[in-house]
């Protein structure tokens, strides 16, 4: 098993990744070797890091022999620009981060602008259930491990030179399949640990707080927003399921029940460990 | 620019074209699915309480539509193992014995499939598939789809800037928000709306009572005006803007509704999109949409907007400025100070 980190700053760096991990979920942890930092947003705009902040991560990465591995969301129009002109900035001063698409227009934009630059599939990608109420009844997920329901999608990946895909642990399983689909050349299968994204969208309760009555929500999607929610995930408390849940601005996380999580271990190559629900 | 009405029986086709439909949309199941799939969704919304009753009277929406195209769903998130030969067959049924002019679809690799069997001209992408930008739409014309229905989470601006030569767009024109995206709200309905019950939960002055009074207003504000008409999300005003931006299709939502809400939403709509089509300003389709709505109290500050970009220059400002705010040029930052914010709790073992 190799690891990824998702940290919210790039300083201290651990050593071994799983001490990085919530302490409730690191007796599940393998061994492994850290190879990649993952910085960035999948699922805000707002959240990308300037070009000093990525330079930052970059230094950080390369310091400690990690790959830099950029996270991009869904964008907006004027989002996509940003992220072109961020990795436009980071290419020009030497870098070469591995990018995490979660739009197919980030992947337009590789294959367009930014051939050089390692590709992976993100989350978003993967559109399985993942609703934390189907759990009541099958903590363990529907275990429909067939990893044949995204063949089409493996291969369309390939062709556009796309190196891995990643997903959280969806309720349905399959989606890393088990790594034989492709051929000679298996793509490499990354699950992002231990948070889960539940619902994301651009109505952010926290941006609303920011405006007056009558403001925020739909008013302001387009308004870039300081991001208060950074490194500061909310708990939240629902009625409908015992499942921790974290609020990250505008997404909910929540934490999958260990017995289902032990079925995604077996099918991935790379853990990216969270430090905390982020957006 | 054609009115997308929903459809949910061929009793409803006549009335609904009548009022200034110009297409038509909905929802079937293919025979045989539910014993070889369960309870497995094949569309967005429930097949009892959305869906047309069969493939005859499928057959008889598509007499009745005549020149209007029928537009068919499959576009639940995800499918289960083997789900895609059978879909595929059934939509190249649909297409080519049927006389449906598309399939809206929302899962990639049933997308996928479509192109290979040779029906990627036949696919509408679904909102469910989040295209939000120019690249995105390039990405799904390059697949080869006739048209991507925009989210309903964009500006006027966003639709403008993703539109692409030799690619439809259809936009969400009246009823049913939703708070999160619907593409990226990975939860069932099936289990209730995982957003009604979301709430912020901390101490933040009215912040929980304006989050619900929001959802409260994409869930059709729960009722109707004494005309019959639906309070819910709405893009009439944008229409001109709309028009402009060579949109190709308005959607109203709402396939499960009953007859008289589609005919209220259809004939709110014709009346709007005359007036577009004539050049009218947004405010001159306000009023006419408030005096044959009502409830004009919904439209002073934008409530019920999809695209409340189109009053821009009226809306309420932020509560402060700082000097943020000048690296975002003409761009509104709103400056905040993590202190103003509410508690915050950690993540369990949180580590930086």
């Amino acid at each position: 098993m190799e690891y990824g980190l998702r940290l919210t700053t790039p300083g201290d760096v651990p050593a071994d990744a799983r001490e990085a991990c919530p302490a409730g979920w690191r007796d599940l942890l393998p061994q492994g070797c850290t190879v990649a930092l993952y910085f960035g947003s999948e699922f805000c705009e707002d959240r990308l890091p300037d070009l000093d902040e990525a330079n930052a991560y970059c230094v950080a990465a390369r310091d400690r022999g990690l790959e830099a591995t950029l996270a991009t969301p869904l964008l907006s129009p004027a989002g996509l620009l940003n992220v072109d002109r961020l990795l436009d900035g980071l290419t020009a001063r030497g870098w070469r981060p591995a990018v995490v698409f979660n739009d197919w227009g980030v992947l337009e934009l590789l294959r367009e602008r930014h051939r050089c630059l390692p590709r992976r599939a993100g989350r978003l990608v993967n559109r399985s259930l993942r609703d934390p109420r189907a759990y009541r009844d099958a903590p363990g997920g529907a275990a429909r491990r067939d990893g044949s329901r995204f063949a089409r999608l493996r291969v369309l990946l390939q062709e556009q030179g796309v190196e891995a895909i990643e997903t959280d642990a969806d309720f349905e399983g399959g989606y890393l399949g088990d790594g034989a689909e492709c051929g000679e050349i298996p793509m490499r299968r990354t699950l992002h640990f231990p948070f889960t994204y539940a619902a994301s969208g651009r109505g952010c309760p926290l941006k609303a707080a920011l405006y007056p009555d009558g403001g925020g929500f739909a008013h302001v999607f387009a308004d870039p927003c300081p991001a208060p929610c950074q490194g500061k995930p909310l708990s939240v408390r629902r009625e409908d399921t015992a499942l921790p849940h974290w609020r990250a601005g505008n997404t909910l996380f929540y934490e999958p029940p260990q017995q289902a999580m032990r079925t995604w271990l077996r099918h991935a190559d790379r853990l990216v460990i969270h430090a905390m629900a982020a957006a | 620019m054609k009115i997308l009405a929903p459809l949910k029986g061929a009793d409803e086709v006549l009335p609904l074209l009548e009022a200034g439909a110009g297409e038509f949309y909905c929802g079937v199941t293919p025979p045989g699915w539910e014993a070889a799939f369960g309870q497995a969704a094949v569309h967005r919304r429930s097949a009892r309480s959305a869906g047309v009753s069969g493939l005859s009277d499928l057959e008889r929406i598509v007499r009745l539509a005549g020149d209007a195209p029928v537009f068919v769903t499959l576009n639940a998130a995800s499918y289960p193992a083997g789900a895609i030969p059978h879909l595929v067959e059934f939509g190249r049924m649909l297409v080519d014995a049927m006389g449906v002019n598309a399939l809206i679809v929302a899962e990639m690799e049933l997308i996928l499939a479509l192109r290979d069997g040779g029906l990627a001209d036949r696919v509408h992408v679904s909102s469910l598939a989040t295209c939000r930008n120019p690249g995105a739409a390039a990405f799904y014309r390059s697949l080869g789809v006739s048209r991507v229905i925009l989210p309903r989470h964009m500006t006027l601006a966003e639709i403008e800037q993703t539109m692409i030569p030799g690619l439809e767009c259809e936009v969400f024109l009246l009823n049913d928000g939703c708070a999160f995206e619907e593409g990226t709200c990975s939860t069932t309905h099936a289990f209730r709306p995982y957003c009604i019950d979301d709430q912020v939960g901390h101490a933040q002055g009215r912040l929980d009572e304006r989050y619900a009074f929001w959802k409260w207003t994409l869930n059709n504000c729960g009722c109707q005006t004494s005309r019959g008409y639906m309070l819910g999300p709405c893009g009439l005003c944008a229409l001109t803007r709309l028009k402009h931006a060579g949109v190709a299709s308005l959607k109203v939502v709402g396939r499960e509704a009953p007859l008289a809400r589609k005919l209220g939403s259809v004939r709110l709509a014709a009346l709007a999109l005359r007036l577009a089509e004539d050049g009218a300003t947004r405010e001159t389709i306000r009023d006419a949409v408030v005096a044959e709505r009502g409830a004009p109290e919904l439209c002073e500050n934008a409530h019920l907007c999809y695209y409340p970009d189109v009053w821009t220059d009226a809306r309420p400002q932020p509560r402060q400025k700082s000097p943020s705010a000048a690296r975002a040029g003409s761009r509104r930052v709103v400056p905040i100070r993590v202190e103003a914010l509410p508690t915050l709790s950690t993540a369990p073992g949180e580590s930086c």
